[in-house]
């Protein structure tokens, strides 16, 4: 059973200054008794999320409303400062653009590093497939990430992320910078993967694409929810889903 | 027994302080104690605490176990008891709760390293440090971390968080349970509550003779005045008071009585006609002495300090109020009341009054019971977060992805250049021929021999130096790869031992081109090398974790451990060998790298290993690995430090 469950959940993000890198400065604070008191910013403030099965859920917010970090700590990048996180199911953070990315290396390389990075063994059948979602030419896989426009940077690292079904994938402003053919595809892909008994969560400035994607938007403030909002369930093209 | 097994278990709590009945009576002692007796129905408790007593180790005192462990003296006033933390850390996971005692920095200390972190805490706030004030610096930090990682903090008024600077910073923390007494003993059947001896002159007070009681100052009071007074307690200070009496002459009307048990006790409050604590310093928080005269209804006079001290028995109410130290004052106030009776009563029965509304047993009793209740179940919602920590990538995905990460910088290198690392290779052999010929022209022993092992210990010293160097930058460099596939920040540190001996491979080839061509072929030697190379790797990788964290986390330390291994290396036997130089050097024999070459070393060239250096090796592992998994524990926050 996956499942994301997420009670009474804050984070203090401290905010190191340039003078609390230095060690030499923090010995000497104690010398001379200075309050070496860390700042702190409350990110996230009391969230309680519960997520099962099939939950798309969208993550809306201004910038510095905690998106991006909500969705650290659920793939436990930060320690949460108190509350309680627990997490059924494996989980696929996908929140950088370029993590893990080297431009030098041809895309096939690249593609092989990253499934590594997640674990999966690299087979030739499986880049493959990743290449053939991609729709970009075979020949290119050859070619070095470098010389790749950013919207097909963005159709290779998509697709590798996705290749495999994950039981809670984690994306953070992913799907608007391709082109509208692609993104269409992906969400189609994401659609598939829900499907499969998966959680989504997506962070996003894009309203339209997360009314097109989740079945509930959450909208932050300042780290709190402010409000949740259920989406009704897309009527639209529902023969493109079952080809999917 | 049956009693427990009807109703669920009761939830224990082990209380930890520094000493416990019967080694000391005193003020938090009986708290400690009134609390584990008042929450017997809905906790069992249990206490650790030292001794420096050679008896037994388990005792019971009023039905609660105590643990005391041996203590060798009190060192700063903390006991000498080197084993108090481990017990601390086993008996902590047999309890539901822990309650600290405060202040107590031993304990702070175990605390602060992160041992018994499962455990709810909740600090009782006795008193802040005030002997050693000195150590403060190092003392206070231990101190706030184990007050932010207390689920609640008792203080027994709230004058104490007003007052106490550390204690603000953790406001929202803090509980007010005042202490409570059962006025019930004190109802002395011969004595009323109200009773007053119209020609008494006896005053009380009561206490450790420790110097922050102040018994000297009553002592200076009672000298130019005509009243009698008796001390009761025990410590070390009566040596002092005793020969102070005996200066002023008082020998007649100033008693020690020394230790007295309760129900003794009791009766002398009740006899007195006045009870005094002048206690001179802040490290009197409360007074639960003058709590106990006044519930037997006797007029106080106290201290004016910063503490609860003249707000539990108010000036001009239930009290006189004078200076802290002033000796005349004191007496004048003592003197005020002897001679009148009449204020003497009202004062007592305002006092015993005072008692039974404001600091009643069954108040203290729900205020603890409260607060404990709330910190278990606070605890057991949070549970799940720190017993299941999100996606925990096995050791065996951890070494995998890293060995990826590391082949794939390997890779890197070859991307741009025909013989990637092995430009390394070349660049190495040509400092090895220019330093060998050099050593050779200092020392008069063959140069062309040396030259393999001279090769191999660049070879390793390369190793050592580069991954030492790589991972005081490795966490920042894959941030991304740590923050948005939230990798575990300890793969980038073992990437860099990977990455650094893919590249010695390279460089391998080099000494062994050279013991190829200059020596004797005998294989038998580089199996013996194993282990202690073996060591040498793992030292290296343990070293490259505590400094890669700290170095990510105090950026300033880059350059220190840059210029440091500058400095090893040339302190070091690597470009030269111990037999060159004066072999008793002192800085040769402390410097745990020379041991660290010579473990593998020796063997290698057909010696056999100095056991002392294999000691210092393995210590010098010990203490690596200990460190190593404090900064593991640590590397949990490394996303905040990048």
């Amino acid at each position: 059973m996956v499942r994301v469950t997420l009670r009474n959940v804050c984070l203090d993000y401290p905010l190191y200054g340039a003078y609390d890198f230095s060690l030499k400065r923090r010995l000497l604070g104690h010398l001379i008794r200075e309050p070496g008191e860390m700042r702190t910013i409350r990110a996230v403030d009391n969230v309680t999320i519960e997520a099962e099965a099939g939950s798309r859920i969208g993550l809306a917010g201004p910038n510095g409303s905690g998106k991006s970090t909500l969705l650290r700590l659920i793939a436990g990048v930060y320690p949460p400062s108190s509350g309680s996180i627990a997490l059924q199911g494996n989980v696929v953070p996908l929140l950088g653009l370029n993590a893990g990315v080297n431009l030098d290396f041809v895309a096939e390389d690249n593609i092989a590093l990253l499934l590594r990075i997640s674990g999966r063994k690299p087979t030739r059948a499986v880049i493959d497939e990743i290449w053939a979602f991609t729709e970009l030419e075979p020949r290119m896989q050859r070619l070095p990430l470098r010389m790749f426009s950013s919207g097909m940077l963005m159709r290779v690292l998509f697709a590798t992320a996705t290749a495999f079904p994950a039981d809670i994938l984690l994306l953070d402003e992913w799907l608007s910078v391709v082109d509208e053919h692609f993104a269409e595809k992906a969400q189609e892909r994401l659609l598939n993967m829900v499907s499969q008994a998966a959680i989504v969560i997506i962070a996003s400035h894009d309203q339209p694409l997360l009314r097109r994607t989740c079945t509930s938007i959450i909208n932050l403030d300042h780290g709190r929810i402010a409000s949740t909002v259920t989406v009704e369930p897309p009527a639209t093209h529902p023969f493109e889903l079952k080809r999917a | 027994m049956h009693h427990t097994s009807e109703t669920p278990r009761r939830p224990s709590v082990l209380h930890i302080f520094k000493i416990y009945y019967p080694d000391l009576f005193g003020g938090t002692l009986t708290v400690i104690r009134d609390i584990c007796a008042s929450l017997k129905d809905s906790f069992s408790s249990a206490v650790l605490a030292c001794s420096q007593s050679a008896e037994r180790r388990e005792i019971v005192v009023n039905d609660v176990p105590v643990e005391r462990v041996r203590s060798f003296g009190n060192v700063l006033s903390l006991p000498a008891a080197p084993t108090y933390p481990w017990r601390l850390w086993r008996r902590s996971a047999e309890h539901d709760l822990l309650a600290l005692h405060a202040p107590f920095p031993l304990a702070d200390l175990v605390f602060a390293f992160g041992f018994g972190a499962r455990r709810p805490l909740v600090v009782h706030w006795h008193a802040d440090i005030v002997t050693h004030a000195g150590l403060r610096w190092f003392i206070e930090p231990l101190m706030r971390r184990t007050l932010r990682r207390a689920k609640a903090i008792i203080v027994s008024d709230h004058v104490l968080v007003d007052n106490t600077p550390l204690l603000r910073e953790f406001e929202d923390k803090c509980h007010v349970v005042p202490f409570g007494i059962d006025t019930s003993g004190y109802d002395w059947p011969k004595i009323e509550p109200h009773h007053v001896n119209d020609r008494g002159r006896l005053v009380l007070a009561c206490g450790r003779l420790v110097p922050y009681k102040g018994f000297d100052v009553l002592i200076r009071a009672a000298a130019s005045h005509n009243f009698e007074t008796w001390i009761i307690g025990e410590g070390a200070e009566r040596p002092r008071l005793e020969q102070l009496i005996q200066e002023l002459g008082l020998g007649d009307r100033v008693r020690l009585l020394g230790s007295v048990n309760d129900c003794e006790r009791i009766k002398l409050m009740c006899l007195a006609d006045v009870f005094v604590m002048p206690s001179v310093t802040n490290a009197e928080t409360f007074g639960l002495v003058q709590l106990e005269a006044m519930a037997a209804g006797r007029p106080v006079v106290n201290t004016a300090l910063d503490t609860a001290v003249p707000r539990v028995a108010r000036h001009g109410m239930e009290a006189i109020t004078v200076p802290p130290g002033d000796a005349e004052k004191l007496g004048e106030a003592i003197d005020t009341l002897i001679r009148d009776p009449e204020r003497r009563r009202r004062m007592g029965l305002a006092a015993r009054t005072r008692t039974l509304s404001r600091y009643s047993a069954t108040a203290f009793k729900q205020g603890m019971e409260t607060v404990y209740r709330n910190a278990v179940a606070a605890s057991s919602e949070e549970r799940p977060a720190t017993a299941e920590p999100p996606q925990a990538t096995g050791w065996l995905d951890t070494v995998r992805i890293a060995a990826a990460l590391a082949w794939s910088d390997m890779r890197h290198r070859y991307v741009r250049s025909l013989l990637g690392p092995f430009w390394m290779s070349l660049q190495m052999a040509i400092v090895v021929v220019v330093l060998g010929s050099v050593i050779g022209q200092m020392s008069n022993t063959s140069m062309l021999a040396r030259l393999p092992m001279l090769a191999l210990s660049m070879t390793a010293w390369t190793f050592l130096n580069g991954v030492v160097l790589d991972a005081t930058t490795a966490l920042q460099n894959s941030a991304s790869l740590i923050r948005d596939r939230a990798l575990p920040p300890v793969i980038f540190l073992l990437q860099c031992t990977f990455r650094q001996a893919l590249f010695a491979l390279h460089n391998a080839c080099v000494p062994l081109l050279l013991w190829l061509i200059f020596s004797p072929h005998d294989l038998s030697h580089a199996l013996a090398a194993l282990p202690g190379l073996l060591l040498f790797v793992a030292c290296t990788f343990a070293l490259s974790l505590v400094l890669g964290a700290m170095a990510t986390r105090y950026r300033d330390l880059k350059p220190i451990i840059e210029s440091t291994l500058m400095l090893a290396f040339l302190a070091s036997p690597v470009i030269w060998s111990s037999d060159m130089i004066n072999h008793r050097s002192t800085v040769m024999r402390l410097n745990p790298l020379t041991h660290l070459f010579a473990v593998w070393r020796e063997p290698l060239a057909g010696g056999a290993v100095d056991p002392v250096s294999i000691v210092y090796v393995l210590v010098a592992l010990a203490l690596l690995v200990f460190a190593s998994a404090l900064t593991l524990v640590h590397l949990r926050k490394a996303a905040f430090w990048i």
